[in-house]
């Protein structure tokens, strides 16, 4: 048996060791990691108006990204009333954390693509598929009717099932053109399983992911209706 | 290379990769299997098995952390206290892991999103820990490198293995969210346009959901087994 | 009524082995009768009960840039998680070796694996990804621990029968607790039925 200075001594150094190792790789990367972090988000709110851009996202740059987001994107953050709340940028909400505040506290974040031509307005929403979290982002026309386009991500939904909403490039092509009204009625985008009727205001479901499409149908109706106080301003 | 005829007094000196070290990195490819013999390390990377892509990312991060771990554990065998053992290979691993987590982070962030708890789940793979207990505790620094990568690859065979069947059957695809993603067979991703998708066989081949599903990996398991112990009959379970 | 929800949607819908093949290797060395497989069920839900909560303390105090330290430590969090659950996982050892020697013998190495058990550290990991709060965390623990020790008695059960079944010699044993295994997930995903609300 060692003696008892003989471990903690080893322990110590191999704990000093081991911290200073880590924290400098972790201080290293941190800026990177945070721009990466950072892109990948914005990436994802692209993809829902990857209508009006020129070419895919996926074949921007992080660089071009960022520099679109710069140039063209204009930030808000909404309270629930519809009010525009000074002094923070819509990029820096975290909506996992305004999901677990009470409903009349919660804080919007709000896109405003301005690339020539009608602007095209970007919600954020958030719900639960099957596992776990599921959210998404809304691009809708300046009318507050008409769907751009719009993209999903998941926390862990069963690849190749309820995944599909993010890796399955047609499940978020189907909402571009929806309306979410329909005769003057908030109607949001129903998710619909085994095919849409309504094609103005419903998608085709997932087969095989029955809860995660009842997910992004519930989230949608629910996510896209905190905003409408905001429509209603904003039309004037 | 010839070999170098060496004086008795050194004859203890081992070629840097010989016949024995080459034994080191196949034997765990096939006969003595961690996943299909040994049982280790079925855990924590299964549940990523559903794609290609992320079985590759774990399949690689194994095998470093697999192989440095057994490295500085052997270089320190002597040196660790007996009484704090588990501990101290605990933490080499967890570093390396944690290393594994921040390259991850900034050179393929989407990846990482991907993988998330899966990367931390590497610590609990038995194999690494498994193969520091049972090799590296008692072994010098390169044959336990070896050793470590070898058992890595052995993982990695199988994580790849049923990968590619659950992909290839459950979506259709192979290598999905990669640069080199491939339509195989069946119809069209498009389920609003059912015709077949450009480059793919099997128009009619509609995805098979019991693939995505996790117990598809348990089965696939089960039948590399049975094919395995039919082969050589060896290695069957007498209990 | 939400601890509730999530104690169940652990034991049951998100079982830890069956939904996420977390713990397979030990799930699948120790269940080869009923009382070993009891045994280390039981260690598993205790474990898995502490180490949560103590895990969550220390995440969301010492690590996080809002503790005290004021300093962002998450580099830290998986050494610091897996020393927490291997020095609980000597405690329960100690206290197995001091009630029941028997228990003790049968559970052989096993015990040390528990820390190696990727269900315990992929507990405390799934809370920080899903930022439960601490009574959320602890009802996670539980409800994952016993779904856990409900699964491997359930295989063992079935695996002491299965001997006297024919099955091919190639798929005895390991083979054959795959394929079990596959199909009791199957089984557990009619689950997924269940409507949480319905408890409420």
């Amino acid at each position: 048996m060692e003696s008892t200075n003989y471990v903690v001594g080893f322990t110590l150094a191999m704990t000093v060791i081991v911290a200073l190792t880590l924290s400098s790789l972790f201080y290293g990367t941190k800026d990177q990691v945070a721009q990466n972090a950072d892109v990948f988000n914005k990436r994802a709110i692209l993809s829902a108006i990857s209508a009006k851009l020129d070419k895919p996202v996926s074949d921007f740059s992080d660089q071009d990204v960022l520099s679109l987001f710069e140039e063209k994107v204009e930030q808000k953050v909404l309270s629930m009333d519809g009010e525009e709340l000074d002094g923070i940028m819509a990029e820096k909400v975290d909506m996992a954390k305004e999901a677990k505040k009470p409903e009349e506290d919660r804080q919007l974040p709000l896109f405003i693509y301005n690339g020539g031509g009608e602007k095209v307005y970007i919600v954020s929403v958030r719900g639960s598929g099957l596992w776990d979290a599921i959210w998404g982002n809304v691009a809708l026309q300046s009318d507050f009717t008409t769907v751009v386009g719009a993209s999903f991500d998941h926390a862990g939904e069963t690849p190749g099932l309820g995944a599909e909403i993010k890796d399955n490039p047609a499940f978020a092509k189907q909402f571009g053109g929806k309306k979410i009204y329909n005769d003057g009625e908030y109607v949001s985008v129903g998710v619909i399983k085994g095919g849409a009727k309504n094609l103005a205001y419903e998608v085709d479901g997932l087969s095989g992911a029955t809860v995660t499409a009842d997910g992004v149908d519930e989230m949608l109706f629910r996510g896209i209706k905190y905003y409408e106080p905001y429509f209603g301003k904003a039309k004037g | 290379m010839a070999e170098v005829k060496t004086a008795p007094a050194i004859q203890e000196k081992e070629p840097l990769f010989g016949k024995k070290e080459k034994k080191l990195i196949t034997d765990p490819l096939t006969d003595n299997n961690p996943i299909t013999i040994q049982v280790l390390g079925i855990c924590s990377a299964l549940a990523v098995t559903s794609l290609v892509l992320p079985s590759v990312v774990i399949s690689v991060a194994v095998v470093f952390v697999c192989a440095f771990s057994s490295l500085f554990t052997s270089l320190l065998r002597t040196r660790i206290p007996k009484s704090i053992r588990m501990i101290v290979q605990l933490v080499i691993i967890a570093t390396l892991v944690t290393i594994v987590e921040m390259v991850l982070k900034y050179f393929s962030y989407p990846v990482y999103r991907q993988l998330t708890i899966y990367i931390g789940l590497i610590i609990t793979n038995c194999i690494v820990m498994g193969r520091l207990e049972a090799f590296a505790m008692a072994n010098k620094p390169w044959r336990s490198f070896l050793d470590g990568i070898g058992n890595g690859l052995g993982y990695g065979l199988i994580l790849v293995g049923i990968a590619l069947i659950r992909e290839l059957f459950g979506k259709g695809s192979l290598f999905a969210g990669s640069a080199a993603e491939m339509k195989i067979i069946g119809a069209s991703p498009d389920y609003i346009i059912n015709t077949m998708a450009e480059g793919s066989w099997f128009g009619w081949y509609s995805n098979n959901n019991l693939m995505v599903l996790p117990v598809a990996a348990m089965f696939i398991i089960g039948i590399f087994i049975w094919i395995q112990r039919s082969r050589n009959p060896d290695l069957v379970d007498i209990s | 009524m939400e601890l509730f929800n999530i104690f169940i949607k652990a034991a049951f819908v998100e079982n830890l082995v069956l939904a996420y093949f977390l713990g397979m290797c030990s799930f699948l060395a120790v269940s080869k009768t009923v009382k070993t497989a009891f045994g280390l069920g039981l260690a598993v839900i205790f474990v898995l009960g502490i180490t949560m909560p103590i895990n969550w303390l220390i995440n969301e105090y010492l690590l996080s840039e809002t503790g005290p330290l004021g300093f962002d430590f998450s580099f830290l969090r998986f050494i610091l998680f897996i020393a927490v659950i291997a020095s609980m996982v000597q405690l329960v050892e100690m206290v197995i070796e001091k009630v029941s020697p028997s228990l003790y013998n049968s559970l052989g190495i096993f015990l040390p694996l528990i820390t190696v058990n990727c269900a315990i550290l992929g507990g405390s990991l799934f809370m920080v990804a899903r930022e439960y709060n601490f009574s959320e965390s602890v009802a996670f623990g539980l409800g994952g621990g016993f779904g856990w020790f409900l699964a491997i008695i359930a295989i063992a059960a079935i695996r002491e029968k299965i001997r006297y079944s024919d099955v091919p010699p190639a798929l005895r044993g390991l083979g054959m607790a795959f394929i079990l295994t596959g199909l009791m997930g199957i089984a557990f995903m009619s689950l997924l039925g269940i409507d949480p609300a319905a408890f409420q």
